[in-house]
């Protein structure tokens, strides 16, 4: 039952294509990811890390994509968070953004967000990044690096799978509270009721 | 060479921040939960209510893991983008908010909005009840592969 709300849920949510057009939307070769107030966007900005443009603390490497980043569009001065590059693994974007850190660059993706349904981001909308090009350069890369990192930062961790299930500070927390973070006992009655 | 790179926007960078000027921030003292902020406002794995608490706590751990942008989202419904923690700047480093992912805190930090988006910076933890959003009794678990089948 839990799982058919879930379904429903996602159903309603897919069944009701939100894509929009806006002001950058024309040029943009981003794909739809089917989400809520999704509006394909292709504009040019700066890469840097919003504690920098929030509180004037910048250091010169953006923070080497530990930082959270984002894109300060040229045409408006507007700061966009990037929240998400292009790979569906549960991957933010700072890695794929700080090697341009103060540099311009063409972004390609998906604005995202309708404050009818979720209202506590305000007017603004996150930014998903599918290709970042440096102005100058020809072609645009995807923003698909954030895997290929783990892996090098994580060298000796074995098994198969996605990254995600075989993370060792995911795993050491799962271990520790539970998938529910609970603790153990939540976790084992939950799998005598759904399982 | 990427550090390179980073050396030489130094100088580009300072002229970035000399023209638009810093966001005023406000002192705060804010109440409430650790959430993952991509599945919040996409979409992606449902409506909002069944993707925070312990429902999504799995899922949760993944996204901050992976560096997307950790929220609190207060009890007035505001959501703050986190960008420090406790001193740390480095909270898209997959470690640092991982163990109060889904909790309900109380924090005092600096809040920020900027072009439509609340962010906090968190000086300090007042206090943290744990996970109390108990979401798994209504929506099970989201997505369903958070918890795989221990049959299977």
């Amino acid at each position: 039952m839990k799982r058919m709300i879930f379904a429903a849920a996602i159903l309603s949510l897919t069944a009701t294509p939100t894509l929009a057009q806006g002001k950058y939307s024309a040029d943009s070769q981003a794909k739809s990811w089917n989400l809520l107030g999704e509006e394909k966007a292709r504009f040019e900005g700066v890469a840097i890390d919003a504690l920098c443009v929030l509180t004037g603390d910048c250091p010169a490497d953006c923070g080497a994509g530990l930082r959270q980043m984002g894109i300060l569009r040229n045409d408006d001065g507007a700061f966009l968070l990037a929240n998400k590059n292009t790979q569906p693994a549960f991957t933010g974007a700072t890695v794929d953004l700080a090697p341009y850190c103060g540099q311009a660059v063409e972004i390609d993706g998906l604005l995202v967000g309708d404050k009818d349904v979720t209202p506590g981001l305000g007017d603004g909308r996150l930014l998903q990044i599918q290709t970042v090009r440096l102005l100058g350069e020809e072609k645009p890369k995807k923003a698909n690096l954030w895997t290929k990192d783990w892996a090098k930062r994580n060298p000796d961790v074995g098994g198969k799978g996605p990254w995600f299930r075989r993370d060792p500070k995911v795993t050491a927390e799962i271990e520790a509270n539970g998938r529910l973070g609970l603790g153990a006992e939540a976790d084992q009655k939950f799998i005598e009721e759904n399982f | 060479m990427f550090r390179k790179m980073a050396f030489g926007a130094g100088l580009a960078l300072a002229a970035l921040i000399a023209g638009p000027a810093a966001a005023q921030g406000e002192r705060v003292q804010v109440t409430g939960e650790m959430i993952d902020t991509w599945c919040y406002f996409s979409g992606v794995m449902g409506g909002p209510d069944a993707v925070v608490g312990s429902a999504h706590h799995t899922c949760a751990l993944w996204c901050a893991a992976g560096g997307i942008p950790v929220g609190m989202l207060t009890d007035d419904g505001t959501v703050y983008m986190v960008v420090k923690w406790e001193g740390s700047a480095d909270v898209a480093d997959g470690e640092t908010l991982l163990s109060v992912q889904s909790h309900r805190l109380v924090a005092d930090g600096i809040a920020y909005e900027r072009d439509g988006i609340n962010y906090l910076v968190v000086e300090k933890v007042v206090a943290d009840e744990g996970i109390v959003n108990l979401s798994h009794e209504d929506f099970g678990v989201t997505p369903p592969f958070s918890f795989p089948d221990p049959n299977k």
